[in-house]
């Protein structure tokens, strides 16, 4: 079943087409992997599907609904929920306020604080930040902060949760930590992924379905093998050089 | 018990109220107008935190409300009781509030403070020009009531103000509008309706500023459009919340105290320099612990705390 369909979906600024004519079906359940050089258009297409910018033609239905043309407040009571690839965290508050103000809005909307916080717990829980509950947002490393980005959006109960480059500046191990992380939290919320990357690997190993941007357009979408072999994806992605498979093994 | 109120913040809170109760029983006359000062400033500083130390939102036009209030009960002094007066004031400065929210809350920062200002001097001379075109210099507010009823009704102001902010700090209400502060994009991206929010805010933060405005001038028997809206009205009431901790008004409270008694002793001992030392204090405060004394004193607390489980 479709939870996501983007219709004809364009975005310009000024003279510059940041995204042109994208059509994409994200399904129920499915973890998309959303790839392509910098400046391809993933961002923008991440801040166009969560109401931060609106686009300037085309439309989105979310789970039956029209979402394209409203706030990002309105699109996350959906259930839609992103991170930020600069990450975003609340920094003068702690962690668990953190969570538990995504408890008390987006789709969960939860009236107790003690109950936000209840849910907060757990999901501080799953991704392994329980002992930092109580610091400030701001004194946590960087993959500390991934997390707890990735925490926050999850605390808002979404079904639709969109992953901005969340292993990007980590360390191999931390990535690989990452990964698992997300199939796990994938499966336990019952979550439907798309992710921004850059890194292939994490990928090419936690994705269904890959679709790839290049200056705006989606040029293939696919299994990971079919994506990786694509020739118009490497002469893209790297210009000459023959499959983009050697980094798996 | 309360959330977020432990016992010996709650017992000092409790203190308190007896001493603002029982103040006038054994305090000269011109005690009880320093516990009417203080409690004002008290008000005013709470409701400020509302907006500015919740959101971020740093207004520093808030003597705009104050004034409008200490307006409104000039001009109906001869029509309204004096109550319905400072009720007005404050249905007035809400509305007020309704109107200046909309175009300033769409800008953040710097922009916001100048607009606030802005505001809040636009207001003064229009009252300027009104009260000029109509001959007026000055307006006289004889026949009020008495010392005593108009240091308990700014009392009721007082913990109004301090119920109403310590309310919010804790309510998801106040939850939404600190994560404003900390983030406004991302507050939005997590649900939070960052717009009708805002303009809560400012409207609650408006409302007993107008009341305390409208007793300030019942109490000086004398209006002036200058002296109402005075700038430094402001910027006191910015410089309380920022010294004591405009993150919490447990801490608001600590920073109205303490330049209360600062503000007697400096003017009794050495008025020419009273001005040179608030502001320096402000100064040094916003370089070194922005989150005021309260912040101060929490980040200990989590220090000494952390240090106790590393050694167990």
């Amino acid at each position: 079943m479709a939870l996501l369909e983007i219709n004809n979906i364009e975005k310009r600024f000024g003279g510059v087409v940041a995204v042109r004519n994208v059509n994409m079906i994200v399904n129920q359940g499915e973890r998309i992997g959303l790839i392509g050089a910098n400046g391809a258009g993933k961002t923008t297409l991440f801040a166009i599907i969560a109401g931060n910018q609106r686009p300037t033609s085309g439309t989105i239905t979310f789970d039956g609904e029209r979402i394209s043309g409203r706030r990002p407040d309105a699109v996350s009571r959906r259930g839609v929920a992103r991170t930020f690839q600069i990450v975003r965290p609340f920094g003068e508050l702690s962690v668990m306020e953190n969570l538990a103000i995504g408890a008390m809005f987006g789709a969960r909307q939860e009236r107790s604080i003690d109950e936000a916080e209840a849910r907060a717990s757990e999901i501080l829980k799953d991704v392994g930040l329980t002992d930092r509950a109580a610091d400030f947002a701001s004194d946590l490393t960087l993959a500390g902060r991934k997390r707890l980005e990735v925490a926050r959006a999850l605390a808002t109960e979404p079904k639709l949760l969109m992953l901005d480059e969340v292993l990007a500046g980590l360390t191999p191990s931390e990535i690989n930590e990452a990964v698992a992380m997300i199939r796990d939290l994938q499966e336990k919320y019952k979550l439907t992924v798309i992710m921004v990357e850059h890194v292939l690997r994490a990928v090419m190993q936690l994705c269904e379905r890959i679709v790839v941007l290049h200056h705006g357009e989606k040029i293939a979408e696919g299994s990971p093998e079919q994506v990786s072999s694509d020739p118009a994806v490497i002469e893209a992605y790297l210009g000459t050089s023959k499959s983009l498979g050697t980094s798996r093994s | 018990m309360i959330r977020g109120l432990d016992k010996i913040t709650g017992t000092l809170l409790v203190a308190l109220f007896a001493l603002i109760v029982l103040w006038p029983t054994f305090a000269s006359n011109y005690e009880i107008g320093v516990g009417f000062d203080t409690m004002r400033w008290g008000a005013l500083a709470l409701s400020w935190v509302v907006l500015s130390g919740m959101t971020g939102y740093f207004s520093f036009g808030h003597v705009v409300f104050f004034g409008l209030g200490a307006y409104i009960v000039a001009v109906t002094w001869l029509v309204l009781p004096w109550w319905g007066g400072v009720l007005l004031s404050g249905v007035g400065a809400g509305i007020l509030a309704i109107m200046v929210g909309y175009p300033c809350l769409r800008v953040r920062g710097p922009y916001f403070v100048i607009l606030t200002f802005g505001v809040a001097e636009l207001v003064k001379f229009i009252v300027i020009n009104i009260e000029a075109g109509l001959s007026m210099s000055g307006r006289m507010l004889l026949g009020g009531p008495s010392t005593i009823t108009l240091y308990y009704s700014m009392g009721v102001l007082a913990v109004l103000a301090f119920i109403l902010a310590f309310w919010v700090r804790q309510s998801r209400f106040g939850a939404g509008l600190r994560a404003i502060r900390e983030d406004e994009d991302a507050a939005e991206t997590l649900g939070i309706p960052v717009h009708r929010y805002k303009m809560t805010a400012f409207v609650l933060s408006a409302i007993i500023p107008g009341m305390v405005g409208g007793l300030f001038v019942i109490r000086g028997a004398f209006f002036e459009p200058p002296n109402v809206f005075d700038p430094r009205v402001s910027l006191t009431m910015i410089a309380m919340a920022v010294m004591g901790g405009s993150d919490d008004p447990r801490g608001t409270v600590v920073g109205v105290i303490f330049l209360a008694l600062l503000s007697q002793y400096l003017w009794a001992n050495f008025p020419q320099l009273y001005a040179i030392i608030v502001g320096l204090l402000l100064v040094i405060f916003v370089l070194a612990a922005p989150d005021g004394m309260w912040g101060r004193w929490q980040a200990a607390k989590r220090r000494s705390r952390s240090m106790q489980t590393q050694d167990s």
